[in-house]
């Protein structure tokens, strides 16, 4: 017992930095599941702050873009609005018709958010927003932007939500080549922040350089149509069984300031029909 | 430790506020990261414990993880460093021999010696955080550019900081 003592005394330094070690080995590896996140709700609260803080003064800096985006949104859906065809409201009649049928009930609702956090030179990045549980946010909602998707709630604390960005390659997205209809998965591959994969296109789908791709709204994260970017470039791989295709992201990572968070309504009913047999795979 | 406690303090306290408000935000030629706080654990006296240093280095590394969103990483390899830290100052002794309570700083030891006592310590923990952040080898070139730069990058912002802010040696 004594010589086992002294044996430790002796090491002790080597048993400290062993112990510290596995300390942080054991939260690397607890946080490297995305949906155990290290976003822990005491920190969240200090670290949005801070966040926020430093977010208020570099957003100076960028207002005029940001301006400019907006006014383009607002152009572009006010164009939308033009093109609608006028509700025919009689007010003799005193009855305004509105044509409603299933499809166009309301199931996708948009929150707006500022990205008070961003990184894009990591493998795996993350941002953050500055809405969180108060205003409705949850884990798994996905987030958007004006060009198009930038990726989905991982943890939301009272103010602040983090979200796992498309630019983590941990995050795979489902997508669908839209002139072909046919479905793949957008994948970043942890160096470009403007380009990413699209995986599982077979060879026999045609493909151009400036084809868009775009979100397939197979699952309940996104709903579909959401742009993602166009094709680059597109080669079959060795064995002729994939293609091989490099999109160029149509949102611009580096400079991301106003996002919208999408709540849908219907995600719990499907989430609960993919998970009913959970326990068979335990 | 005694000596230097308020000075270690404050270029504690300073660093790491510089580190998670100013240095977070540059990263020069999309590669180069600047882990300018590695200063305060590389300036620890000689006299530092093994232990006192790991544990140091863990709360700098927690603190700097919970803003870098990668909690663990930056904390590891800021204690490995600290591990190896003794081991290789008694490899690149210096012609004098240590003084056990000064601060390991250019304006002590000179500037030649520093880079050598840092660059591989720096060197280590950019590869460390490197390489656990991306978890695969697949980009090991890219990978070993991002830490080659971000050592060159933060040495150069260490030994600059060292200049401008840390007291002569009388």
């Amino acid at each position: 017992m004594g010589q086992l003592l002294s044996f430790l005394y002796r090491f002790r330094a080597f048993f400290t930095f062993l112990l510290l070690e596995v300390f942080c080995i054991w939260l690397i590896v607890r946080h490297n599941d995305y949906q155990r996140s290290s976003f822990t709700k005491t920190t969240a609260g200090i670290v949005g702050n801070i966040n926020q803080t430093t977010g208020n003064i570099s957003e100076y800096f960028s207002l005029k873009r940001v301006n400019k985006e907006l006014a383009e949104e607002n152009a572009r859906l006010r164009s939308m609005l033009l093109s609608r065809e006028t509700l025919p409201v009689d007010s003799l009649s005193n009855q305004i018709q509105v044509a409603s049928d299933s499809t166009d009930t309301v199931t996708f609702e948009l929150t707006m958010a500022e990205v008070v956090r961003n990184d894009i030179r990591n493998a795996n990045n993350f941002f953050m927003v500055n809405k969180g549980s108060k205003d409705g946010l949850e884990a798994g909602m996905g987030v958007i932007n004006t060009f198009g998707v930038v990726g989905k709630i991982r943890q939301v604390s009272k103010n602040f939500a983090e979200g796992i960005s498309l630019l983590n390659t941990k995050n795979p997205i489902s997508a669908k080549h839209q002139a072909s209809g046919r479905m793949g998965t957008v994948l970043w591959e942890g160096v470009d922040p403007q380009k990413a994969k699209l995986l599982y296109l077979t060879p026999d789908i045609r493909i151009e350089p400036g084809d868009t791709i775009v979100t397939s709204g197979y699952n309940p994260i996104f709903p579909k149509e959401v742009m993602i970017g166009t094709v680059l470039s597109s080669t079959p791989d060795k064995n002729n069984t994939y293609l091989n295709v490099i999109i160029d992201l149509s949102v611009d990572f580096g400079s991301l300031s106003y996002v919208y968070v999408i709540r849908n309504y219907d995600k719990p009913e499907q989430d609960s029909l993919i998970n009913t047999n959970e326990q068979l795979f335990e | 430790m005694s000596k230097h406690a308020v000075l270690l303090t404050f270029s504690f306290i300073l660093l790491m506020v510089a580190q998670v408000l100013i240095f977070r935000n540059f990263v020069i030629f999309h590669v180069g990261f600047s882990f300018v706080y590695l200063l305060f654990l590389l300036s620890l006296p000689s006299e530092t414990g093994f232990s006192t240093g790991m544990i140091l280095a863990l709360i700098c590394g927690l603190i700097i993880d919970v803003f870098y969103q990668t909690l663990g990483i930056h904390a590891a390899a800021a204690v490995f460093i600290m591990f190896i830290r003794p081991f290789w100052m008694g490899i690149i002794l210096p012609r004098g021999g240590y003084d056990e309570s000064d601060m390991m700083i250019t304006n002590n030891y000179g500037a030649g010696w520093f880079i050598g006592y840092a660059a591989p310590l720096v060197f280590s923990y950019c590869c460390i955080v490197f390489f656990v952040e991306a978890g695969t080898s697949q980009f090991f070139w890219h990978t070993i550019s991002k830490a080659l730069v971000s050592t060159l990058i933060t040495l150069v912002f260490v030994i600059f900081t060292q200049y401008l802010f840390y007291p002569k040696s009388n």
